[in-house]
C-alpha cells in the first residue's frame, strides 16, 4: 500500500473541543494525497475475503431457514397467537431504524454545514440503502404466502381489487419504497464524480469501460457542478423530511392498534430518536475498525467522533425521556390494563428483555458526558455494540409484551423464537455486510470531492497577496 | 467541427485569472474544470443560477397529486363503507401525497440535472483532461482558428502546465 500520512497530534489532541464539529484535515496536505490514499484502500484483502466469506455464510444459513420456513409454512417460525409479530417485525422495525442515522448524517447535517459528517456520511449513506433493503425484506418474509407480496402495491390488475389505503401496512409500503429509492439515488449521485476520478484512473480497459458508462460521463465542467450541487442540495431537502416520516409510519404499524403499550401518539417521535439513535450506533460499528484498519485516523478523527458521539448524547436522552414518559402516561391515565402491562414489561417475564433495553439504551450512553470517553474509540465501539443490542430488544420489548399480555388475561402467552427466526435474523446481518463488504472495496468509502472542497487547493500567490477576497 | 485551446493549471488562482482575462477579450466559448466545486471559479464564470429548482417544483407538486389522486379514486372505485367511517379521507391519504411528493420530485431533480448539466454523455468529447479529476483546474477555450494563437498566449502567460490545441 501506499504510504500514507500519520495523523498529527494537533488534531487528535485539540482542547477544549469547542469547535469539535469543525473539518480542519491537517494530515491531508493535497488533493492528489487524497485520491491516492482513499483509492488505495478499495484494494481487496485477506481479511475482506474472510469478512465477505463470513457475511455470505451467515446469508446463506438464512436463506436455508427461510426455505424451510416456506416449505413447512410460518408455524415453524415461534408465533404462539395472540403473538403473531415477533422476530420478523422486531428486525424489520430495527432495520429500518439503522438506517435513519445514514440520512440523517447525508442530508440533514449537510443542510446544517455541520463539517463532522463528510468523512463518514458516504459510509453511512451506503449503510442506510442496505439497512433499507434489509429491513424491506421482513415483511415479506413474515407473509404466509411471500411470492404474494406485490398485491400492497396498488397496480391496475384483473381482479378489479386496490389496497387499502387507510391500512399502515400500506403507509409502510409507500413509505419505505419512497425511502429506498430516494436514499439509493442520493447515494449514486454523490458517487457519480468519484466514479468520474477512478474512471480516468483506471489502466483495464474494460473496468475503464464500466466506470464510463457509471459516471455517465462525468467531466468535472464548471456547469455540471453548478446543476449537481443544486441537485444535491433539492435531494438533501427531500430527504430530510424522510428521517421523520418513515420511521413515524413505521410507528403508526403499532400506534394504529389498541394494544396496550402502542396505542400512544408519542410513537413517532419515539421510533424517530431511536432510529438515529441505533443508526449512529451502527455508524460508529462500521466507521471505528474501518478508521483503524484502513488506517484513516487522519480523516475520521477524534473530533469527528467527538461530533457524533454528542448526537448520540442527545438522542440517548430524548429516547430515555419517551421511557419515562411512557411509564408516566401509564399511571397517569389510569387505564388498569395500560398499567399492568408495563408492570409486567419490567418486573413480570419480560423483565431481562426491558433491563437489556434500559442499560444498553438510558444508563451506558451517560458516559458520553465524559469527553475522555467520547473521544476514546474503543469505548464508543463497545457501546455502538450495546446500543445495537439494546435498540434491537427495545424494538422486541414493544412487540412481545404487549401482544403476550393483551387486555384478556386468557390471552396471555410467552413467546420464544425458534432456530428458523435466529438463522434469519443472522442471514439479515449477513446480506447486510456482504453489500457493504462489496460497497468498500468497489467505491470510495470517502467522498473524493467533498474532502477536496475541506483541503485548500495549490495557489500560486499566497492568501495575503491574492486579490478578490476569496 | 470544434476546435479551441485547451489550458491545465495546477493553480486555482491562475486559473481564476486565465478565465477573467479569456472572457476580458471575448476570444470564444469557456469550459471551466475543476476536480472539486470553487465559488472562486463560480465568480469568475459567472455563469446563472440553475433553473433546477422549477424542474423539483413541478415535479414534485405532480407526485403530491398523484398520490392523493390514486388513493382517492382507489377508495371510490370499491366504495365500501366500514364502520361508518369517510370512503375518502384526507388525513390517511396525506402519506401518499407525501411520499410521491418526495419520490417523483427527488427523481424529477435528478434527471432535470442530467438534463441541465448534459449527462450522460455517451460520446468522446475534445477538450478533457483525466487530471481535472484530480488536482488539476482546466480552461477548454473554443474559438475561431485565427483566435487560438492569441488564446494559447494567455493560457501560457497566466503559468498553464500544459497548453494544447485540439478539435
Amino acid at each position: 500500500m501506499t504510504a500514507i500520512a500519520q495523523p498529527g497530534d494537533d488534531m487528535n489532541h485539540r482542547r477544549p473541543n469547542i469547535a469539535s464539529a469543525d473539518i480542519q484535515l491537517p494530515s491531508v496536505k493535497d488533493w492528489e494525497q487524497v485520491d491516492r490514499e482513499l483509492l488505495a484502500i478499495m484494494k481487496p484483502t485477506g481479511a475482506w475475503f474472510a469478512g465477505l466469506a463470513t457475511a455470505i455464510l451467515c446469508l446463506g444459513l438464512g436463506v436455508f431457514a427461510f426455505m424451510y420456513q416456506v416449505h413447512q409454512g410460518l408455524g415453524v417460525a415461534g408465533y404462539n397467537p395472540p403473538v403473531m409479530w415477533g422476530v420478523y417485525i422486531i428486525t424489520f422495525v430495527f432495520w429500518v431504524g439503522i438506517g435513519h442515522a445514514g440520512t440523517l448524517i447525508s442530508a440533514i447535517l449537510y443542510l446544517f454545514r455541520a463539517g463532522f459528517r463528510t468523512t463518514i456520511y458516504r459510509a453511512a449513506e451506503a449503510m442506510t440503502v442496505f439497512a433499507v433493503m434489509t429491513a424491506g425484506l421482513f415483511p415479506i418474509l413474515h407473509l404466509g404466502r411471500p411470492w404474494k407480496f406485490f398485491w400492497l402495491i396498488p397496480y391496475p390488475n384483473w381482479r378489479l381489487i386496490w389496497p387499502n389505503f387507510k391500512s399502515p401496512l400500506v403507509w409502510d409500503v409507500f413509505a419505505i419504497t419512497t425511502y429506498l429509492t430516494i436514499s439509493t439515488t442520493f447515494l449514486f449521485v454523490g458517487l457519480i464524480p468519484d466514479i468520474a476520478v477512478m474512471r480516468d484512473r483506471e489502466k483495464n480497459p474494460l473496468r475503464k469501460r464500466i466506470l464510463s458508462v457509471l459516471s455517465f460521463g462525468w467531466r468535472n465542467t464548471e456547469r455540471e457542478w453548478r446543476h449537481f450541487a443544486r441537485a444535491y442540495l433539492f435531494l438533501a431537502a427531500f430527504s430530510t423530511p424522510l428521517v421523520l416520516s418513515v420511521h413515524s409510519v413505521v410507528s403508526f404499524d403499532f400506534a394504529m392498534g389498541i394494544v396496550p403499550g402502542w396505542h400512544t401518539t408519542i410513537f413517532p417521535p419515539y421510533f424517530v430518536a431511536g432510529a438515529i439513535f441505533s443508526g449512529f450506533a451502527m455508524v460508529w460499528t462500521i466507521v471505528i475498525p474501518m478508521r483503524r484498519w484502513f488506517n484513516l485516523k487522519h480523516y475520521v478523527t477524534l473530533n469527528h467522533l467527538d461530533a457524533s458521539a454528542k448526537m448520540v448524547l442527545f438522542t440517548s436522552l430524548v429516547v430515555g425521556c419517551a421511557y419515562i414518559v411512557e411509564f408516566f402516561i401509564a399511571w397517569y391515565g389510569g387505564v388498569q390494563y395500560e398499567q399492568d402491562y408495563f408492570w409486567n414489561r419490567v418486573f413480570g417475564s419480560w423483565w431481562w428483555a426491558a433491563w437489556i433495553m434500559l442499560t444498553a439504551n438510558m444508563i451506558l450512553p451517560l458516559s458520553l458526558f465524559s469527553q475522555k470517553l467520547r473521544r476514546n474509540p474503543t469505548w464508543l465501539f463497545i457501546l455502538s455494540i450495546a446500543i445495537n443490542i439494546g435498540m434491537w430488544f427495545e424494538r422486541f420489548v414493544i412487540v412481545v409484551p404487549s401482544l403476550s399480555h393483551d387486555v384478556n388475561p386468557w390471552q396471555w402467552t410467552t413467546y420464544a423464537p425458534t432456530w428458523v427466526d435466529y438463522s434469519i435474523l443472522l442471514g439479515s446481518f449477513g446480506w447486510f455486510f456482504m453489500w457493504f463488504l462489496l460497497f468498500v472495496k468497489q467505491m470510495p468509502i470517502m467522498a473524493l470531492a467533498e474532502i477536496k472542497e475541506i483541503v485548500p487547493p495549490k495557489m500560486k500567490r499566497s492568501a495575503s497577496n491574492r486579490h478578490g477576497g476569496h | 467541427m470544434m476546435r479551441g485551446m485547451l489550458g491545465v493549471f495546477a493553480e486555482l488562482d491562475s486559473t481564476v485569472d486565465a478565465i477573467e482575462e479569456l472572457k476580458e477579450r471575448k476570444l470564444g466559448d469557456l469550459t471551466v474544470y475543476t476536480p472539486a466545486p470553487r465559488h472562486e471559479l463560480d465568480h469568475a464564470v459567472a455563469a446563472p443560477r440553475s433553473p433546477l429548482r422549477v424542474i423539483t417544483l413541478i415535479t414534485a407538486l405532480l407526485g403530491c397529486v398523484f398520490g392523493y389522486w390514486v388513493a382517492i379514486w382507489a377508495s371510490e372505485y370499491w366504495p365500501l363503507v366500514v364502520g361508518g367511517k369517510a370512503i375518502s379521507s384526507w388525513l390517511p391519504y396525506t402519506v401518499f401525497g407525501f411520499e410521491l411528493f418526495v419520490m417523483v420530485g427527488g427523481l424529477g431533480t435528478v434527471f432535470g440535472m442530467f438534463y441541465l448539466a448534459g449527462i450522460p454523455r455517451i460520446t468522446q468529447t475534445v477538450g478533457y483532461d483525466p487530471r481535472f479529476s484530480g488536482e488539476h483546474f482546466g480552461v477548454w477555450c473554443e474559438c475561431a482558428p485565427d483566435k487560438l494563437a492569441e488564446a494559447e498566449a494567455i493560457l501560457r502567460r497566466h503559468g498553464a502546465v500544459e497548453v494544447r490545441g485540439e478539435r
